[in-house]
């Protein structure tokens, strides 16, 4: 079997298949450890009780509630059930997770959650678990193609077969023909200009699943991280707020005491953002930005815990958090929607799984409370892996075959062989524009309309777009062209699944015409799949087991 | 700004020096002028790239001949200073294209560590996490933050004349695993870095610790293997012996005797081998005759910092100088005005300081509904 992505989902996932006796390889576009898991800061939740009394059914319970109600509830339990285990089974592979006095796994308060359950690794959470799992993949020799680039998934007589990948270090398209095939390819965060996300965020395995003929379900749920770096979206951890910091505004006022009296810097994300943004848009923040002030924690506490949130702001914003408050602002940074899948990970398509931000299982619904994106990498990755290998085994061999590496092939020295026209940029960056200023925080029908129709004369020009790179040698050129073409893709799953759902939940926020959650009309999932060439909206029902719908407030 | 750059373009027809030159937003890093190049100019030109915020680990090369992440890189005082820096691919390992180099000599390295948790004990019974205190695990958080970017590989020295030494990387990879208290297979890994191309084939030249992004400072990780490998009794490598001749001689006559140091490094025999060399120093005064042995005044002074180490249970790598220095840099961190009030004049906005809530009730009060 084989697993698309290499990330905190891909690597668990191939480590659970191979030690349940899979014959397993990872692909990449990167090398492992460069995954964007590696930028998770601020930690990964779970109910160890380390910290205050805890347990898996408040954990679920506050992952509800931050999910606006639209998460599937069963997957939810397993979720917070099953992350415990995941969490000692990490420490037990040599994760260096901060330690309490008492030696324990040091556990921190986070957004949206009632009890300080995020486990942390100070605030390099995410690179520590991948270093880690990295180093089991090394250990038990699993085979990694890296630097391959996957750009379809090839289906035969009803089931996934396997790929077809591009191999950037010495060229050339090859088929990897595998029984079953885990994409677990990450998020799409570059659609958006000013995302927190990793140049290589740019939803490839979504893409091959909505053109497999698999449903992306959620997609209008963006989440938009309340702090982020001015100019280039870097990512100022949650764990800030955690920690005890502050968001002020111009007039140095707590200001977040008029949206969630309550839980102040403690609510969810949603909350924040679009306090946040409020602030921004009337006047109250300061060029575009409000701050993150976090001078009254102290030099020792800000050294010791949030060292690596300083690093990014001296290095890319010029301030010290010891002595200045960061200027923040939202941006684009998580997809909680994604590939539809089960809580085994299975898709529509037989022997076709999906796992992490690529899917959508979904456990987050309208907005992912901060500490549970990583939890869901190891909780989900290990039962995507688990299934995938069992279904491998029962599978008969079937091959990519001949003609499917030499249709890509054929596509690909067409796009190659384009020597007049437009090159890709201008159009990463319209379409990265126009979302955000389309489909942000707030969305209004008719800004949603225009994006749709700018992203529909982007895909028009794509279709003539010229790569200039014609070499065979590490060609970013060509791979960065494809990403584009993915991007696109989505793009338009995103706005008419926003477009579709009128109501305001999570992230989802529609102000100005639907401006109330809606139980009645809207407590279902979208699910998206292209009718020919256009997207088309359906809808799921949500699985609810204890926790009936009720009035969110932090 | 105008950013002007030179790039080192290698490919299957030799390389070339070419010049770009590109309009940068004020705030742009190396990486993100290297993306107007490829954009706007060639975009033939290949480097990595991912999270563009130093923890993905892609983007290492050379800036003027020295290691950087490409995305730490801020262009803004290199272009005030009219600086043109010339671009280039790291050191040390095989070039693709351009500034992409063959990382697969790097990761042959770092697995040849056994780059994993041998934990010491079974599982505990009630499957939890092993009690371990916080300061016993910050031992190896500087080694923990290693990135694998390569960037201390490219300036390695010692790499540049042995391609086969382990090399900074590794090697604190290695002592990521060495100084974690739940590790069972310490010595084992002691053993192993103490092989012909392990850590005592460093020159010391420190350049990794320069160049590293992140702090790791993989040199100290190598002086903590060496003192850990000492404090083992795994001191048959002349690099060992030499070390430990060193210490023998400065609390036993305050100085270093060199007449004895190359019998004591190399063994007698091949000490005989040098008798003419040594006679040729002692002839032009560069080496004080063997007896009397050259004692300094106060030997004491030397003892007593010995003893002082002894005494506050610093044996192997909590006794390493330069790593504790360099410890205190992440745990104090790079703070040159820590006196500095962060409260005081020209801090703004007001600092909210815990338990200050007046401001919050007055927002509350004039809040008006706004939830």
């Amino acid at each position: 079997m084989l697993v698309v992505g290499a990330g905190c989902a891909g690597m668990r996932a191939a480590i659970e298949a191979f030690d349940a006796g899979a014959d397993v390889a990872l692909l990449s576009k990167l090398h492992p450890t460069r995954s964007h898991s590696g930028a998770a800061e601020g930690g990964i939740s779970a109910a160890l009780g380390n910290a205050s009394e805890d347990d898996p059914a408040a954990h679920a319970f506050d992952t509800v509630k931050g999910s606006d109600y639209l998460g599937d509830q069963d997957a939810i339990e397993i979720l917070c059930g099953e992350g415990p285990a995941e969490v000692y089974r990490l420490e037990r592979w040599g994760a260096v997770f901060s330690r309490d006095e008492r030696g324990r796994i040091a556990q921190r308060p986070f957004g949206g959650a009632g009890r300080p359950r995020t486990a942390y690794a100070a605030d390099i959470t995410g690179h520590v678990l991948v270093q880690t799992l990295y180093e089991q993949v090394v250990k038990r020799g699993i085979r990694v193609y890296e630097e391959y680039f996957a750009w379809k998934l090839v289906e035969d007589g009803g089931r996934c077969v396997g790929v077809v990948a591009w191999d950037l270090l010495r060229g050339g398209l090859v088929g990897i023909s595998a029984k079953a095939v885990v994409l677990a390819t990450g998020g799409l965060g570059r659609l958006y200009a000013g995302s927190t996300n990793a140049y290589a965020c740019t939803g490839e395995g979504m893409a091959m699943a909505l053109h497999a003929g698999v449903p992306l379900k959620d997609m209008e749920m963006v989440q938009f991280h309340p702090t982020t770096l001015a100019g280039t979206g870097i990512l100022i951890s949650e764990a800030c707020r955690g920690e005890g910091g502050f968001l002020v505004n111009r007039d140095g006022e707590r200001f977040l005491a008029r949206y969630a009296p309550e839980a102040m810097e403690l609510a969810s994300r949603d909350v924040i953002a679009r306090a946040v943004q409020t602030e921004i848009d009337e006047g109250r923040g300061l060029d575009g930005n409000v701050l993150l002030d976090l001078r009254h924690l102290g030099a020792e506490r800000i050294l010791e815990r949030l060292h690596g949130t300083r690093e990014l702001a001296i290095t890319f914003a010029g301030v010290d958090p010891i002595f200045e408050p960061i200027p923040v602002r939202p941006g684009a940074h998580y997809q909680m929607g994604g590939i539809d899948t089960d809580v085994h990970g299975r898709t529509a398509l037989e022997g076709l799984y999906a796992a992490g931000e690529a899917a959508c299982v979904s456990v987050h619904g309208a907005n992912r409370l901060g500490g549970n994106a990583l939890l869901e990498t190891l909780v989900f990755g290990r039962r995507a892996g688990a299934d995938a290998a069992e279904s491998a085994r029962r599978a008969r061999g079937g091959d990519v075959p001949e003609a499917a590496v030499r249709d890509a092939d054929a596509e690909l020295r067409a796009l190659l062989g384009r020597s007049e026209g437009e090159r890709p940029w201008r159009l990463r960056e319209e379409l990265a524009e126009s979302m955000r200023e389309n489909v942000g925080v707030f969305r209004r029908e008719e800004q949603m309309e225009r994006e749709l129709e700018i992203v529909e004369e982007l895909r028009d020009r794509y279709r003539r777009v010229v790569v200039e790179d014609k070499g065979d040698v590490f060609n970013t050129d060509l791979t960065q062209a494809l990403e584009l073409g993915a991007l696109i893709e989505l793009a338009r799953c995103v706005v008419v699944a926003a477009l579709a759902r009128r109501e305001s939940r999570g992230a989802h926020a529609r102000p100005h015409d639907y401006p109330e959650r809606d139980d009645a009309g809207y407590l279902r999932h979208t699910l998206v799949t292209l009718a020919g060439d256009a997207p088309e909206v359906d809808w799921k029902p949500v699985t609810i087991t204890r926790w009936q719908p009720a009035v969110r407030a932090y | 700004m105008r950013v002007a750059l030179k790039i080192w373009r290698v490919g299957a027809d030799g390389r070339a020096l070419r010049e770009y030159e590109v309009d940068a937003p004020e705030q742009a890093t190396l990486l993100d002028v290297l993306d107007l190049v490829k954009d706007r100019c060639d975009g033939t030109l290949a480097y990595r790239k991912s999270c563009r915020m130093m923890i993905c680990g892609s983007c290492g090369m050379r800036m003027d001949g020295a290691a950087v992440l490409a995305c730490g890189v801020r262009m803004r005082d290199l272009v005030a200073a009219g600086r043109v820096p010339v671009i280039s691919a790291m050191g040390n390992l095989p070039v693709v294209k351009d500034l992409v180099v063959d990382m697969e000599p790097f990761w042959a390295k770092y697995r040849a560590v056994n780059p994993h948790l041998q934990p010491a004990g079974g599982a505990a019974a009630d499957g939890r996490e092993p009690e371990v205190a916080p300061e016993r695990l910050s031992a190896i958080h500087k080694e923990s933050l290693c990135i694998n970017c390569g960037a201390c590989v490219s300036e390695c020295d010692a790499m540049s004349s042995d391609p086969d030494f382990l090399g900074p990387q590794a090697l604190a990879k290695a002592m990521r695993f060495v100084g974690d208290p739940r590790d069972g297979a310490r010595r084992a890994r002691l053993e192993a870095v103490n092989g012909k191309n392990g850590i005592w084939q460093c020159t010391r030249c420190y350049f990794c610790n320069e160049r590293c992004p992140k702090g790791v400072d993989p040199r100290d990780a190598i002086a903590k293997l060496g003192a850990e490998s000492i404090a083992e009794g795994i001191d048959r490598d002349p690099g060992a012996r030499h070390a430990r001749w060193f210490v023998r001689s400065a609390v036993t006559t305050g100085w270093l005797r060199e007449a004895e140091l190359v019998p004591r490094t190399q063994g007698l025999a091949a000490s005989l081998r040098q008798v003419r060399f040594a006679a040729r120093l002692a002839r032009a005064g560069k080496l004080p005759p063997p007896l009397p042995p050259h004692a300094a005044e106060r030997v004491v002074e030397a003892r007593r910092l010995r003893d002082l180490l002894a005494g506050q249970g610093r044996e192997g790598y909590r006794g390493i100088v330069q790593g504790e220095r360099a410890l205190g840099r992440i745990v104090r961190g790079h703070v040159e005005a820590l006196d500095r009030d962060p409260y005081g004049p020209g801090s703004f906005p007001r600092p909210w300081l815990p338990g200050a809530r007046a401001g919050a009730e007055e927002a509350e009060e004039t809040a008006g509904g706004g939830r």
